[in-house]
């Protein structure tokens, strides 16, 4: 039977799943890693990891093409793939915040006027302030949201904050988180039952290495 | 430029031809030569019905889902969203003193809406059976033996059946705020320890349902799962819960058994389901493909008490994993 393939998203997060795995004895070598294969095998033979981007984790995952992945909660949050999500994988973490140009008015603006919000995290958002009561516009855009306000195309930004370095660097300040995120294994539906007892080890296996590193 | 709404159809509906015709027949052919042969009669419902039908039976989630329109006289009207709803309604009314038990089979389209982008169909072909009058294990081994003599009598074997009885985990939800069942249910069903275990502390859950909760995602797997469970079963309902499972996995052959994991974590039918359920799982669709279960409550809700239990399975699926082989 084919090794267990494991979508993982590109970037830091990969490199901290990669961590996680091989600290479970499925270790990947450097040379594969650096070839930019678009398939890495895990040098014990159980898994195949499949570097995609963050966004796209659900969806592979959700189709059962992968039948795990490492994606998170943030991303999840937006897609809201019909998938199992046995564990939280605890690196990653980040908060999912509303924030604008220092100075500028919140929640309420001058004269009632309805806010507008730019943001990669559209759904996220739109739960977010429904929850509060809040009437805003939403503005979907892709990338470099903080300098949204900047150059006016919103009131406030709801974006992903690390460590807050990009924020004030543009002069924006949070005014408030929404949420925290971390990564988590989330598991195609179909492949859990049929492939029952290797989902059981791996999910184990990196229950217990979080374990042991808490 | 040409006339797109000749040239194209509406998102999620689709025009069958050829091959993709030839096999959604055979496997219907297939299924009925089988649902005759143990008797199961075939019914037809209509295409559309009152929305009632479809929104008192099968759960928020089904009745946010339906294709309504208004009907002359102002009435809503659903397109057929779900056979079991449907034959319910029958059954309630026209057979309503047909003798018992009755076996009823169907095969024929669902409508259902669905969000764009996902590449999913408004318009599926599902087959189906109900076996209406007969509450003991033997039925609801005799409808889950029928689903998978249909999969083989289709040469499909990589398959596996997720079962589980909404018994088990219902007392854990009992007395909760309808948000913080939800929530838990979402977590139950996503085998999410970290929201399990956030939950039970947030609803301030007595230990031993704080540890069923957590215990829940690891309680998937052969018959020796149904003992461990037992010791966790919270009052005489998960009790027989358990009990109704073990009756099961006792009636079944050992060929069967290969094709059964028991999970108590399994949740996840339509409203209308009050004792073992299940889903279909069949390597190379990533998702569940048939879905049945005991559904003793839902022919009350039509005005004649009866048990039953049932199963549909989606022929379009099936039909695609005939085109693989050729």
């Amino acid at each position: 039977m084919r090794p267990l393939r494991i979508a993982l998203p590109k970037g830091r997060m990969m490199d901290e799943a990669l961590t996680l795995f091989d600290a479970v004895g499925a270790s990947v070598d450097e040379s594969a890693r650096a070839s930019r294969r678009l398939i890495l095998p895990s040098a014990d033979g159980r898994f195949e990891f499949l570097p995609v981007k963050s966004g796209d984790v659900p969806t592979y995952v959700e189709s059962g093409v992968a039948d795990a992945g490492v994606v998170g909660l943030d991303v999840l949050g937006e897609s809201d793939p019909d998938v199992l999500r046995p564990l939280d994988l605890r690196f990653g973490g980040c908060g999912l915040a509303v924030a604008g140009p220092a100075g500028t008015a919140y929640p309420d603006l001058p004269h009632g006027r309805t806010p507008r919000v730019a943001t990669k995290y559209v759904e996220s958002a739109r739960r977010f302030f429904a929850g509060r009561g809040m009437q805003v516009e939403l503005i979907h855009i892709s990338g470099s949201v903080e300098i949204a306000p900047l150059l006016g195309l919103s009131d406030w930004i709801v974006d992903l904050v690390q460590t807050g370095r990009t924020l004030a660097e543009n002069g924006l300040v949070v005014f408030e988180e929404i949420s925290r995120s971390t990564a988590r294994l989330i598991v195609n539906r179909a492949s859990h039952k049929l492939r029952l007892e290797e989902h059981q080890r791996l999910i184990a296996d990196l229950a217990g290495a979080l374990e042991s590193t808490a | 430029m040409p006339n797109t709404r000749i040239s194209h159809v509406p998102p999620g509906s689709q025009d069958l031809l050829a091959g993709d015709v030839r096999r959604r027949r055979r496997v219907q052919r297939t299924w009925f030569e089988l649902a005759e042969e143990e008797g199961y009669q075939e019914v037809i419902p209509p295409t559309f019905e009152y929305e009632e039908v479809f929104t008192r039976s099968a759960g928020p989630e089904l009745a946010s889902r339906l294709i309504r329109f208004v009907d002359r006289d102002g009435s809503l009207v659903a397109l057929r969203a779900d056979f079991t709803s449907a034959i319910a309604r029958v059954v309630s009314t026209r057979l309503a003193s047909a003798p018992l038990p009755l076996r009823l089979c169907y095969a024929g389209k669902v409508y259902r809406q669905q969000a764009e982008g996902l590449g999913r169909r408004r318009e599926t072909f599902q087959l189906g059976a109900e076996l209406i009058g007969d509450p003991s294990p033997a039925a609801d081994v005799e409808v889950l033996r029928l689903a998978l003599r249909t999969l083989w009598a289709l040469d499909i074997r990589d398959f596996q059946v997720n079962l589980g009885d909404i018994r088990f985990v219902r007392p854990l939800l009992a007395g909760l705020t309808p948000d913080a069942a939800d929530a838990l249910r979402t977590a139950v069903d996503r085998k999410d320890r970290a929201a399990l275990a956030a939950g039970a502390r947030e609803i301030g859950a007595p230990a031993a349902v704080a540890r069923a909760l957590i215990e829940l995602p690891e309680l998937i797997g052969r018959s020796d799962v149904l003992l461990r469970a037992r010791s966790l079963a919270s009052g005489p309902e998960a009790e027989a819960a358990i009990e109704r499972l073990r009756a099961v996995d006792a009636l079944l052959t050992g060929e069967e058994r290969e094709h059964v994991v028991y999970d108590l974590g399994e949740i996840r039918g339509l409203g209308y389901y009050t004792g073992i359920q299940f889903e279909v799982f069949v390597a190379g669709v990533g998702r569940a493909i048939g879905l049945g279960g005991r559904y003793d409550g839902l022919l009350s809700l039509y005005g004649a008490d009866r048990p039953a239990t049932g199963f549909a399975l989606e022929t379009d699926a099936l039909a695609d994993l005939l085109a693989e082989e050729g």
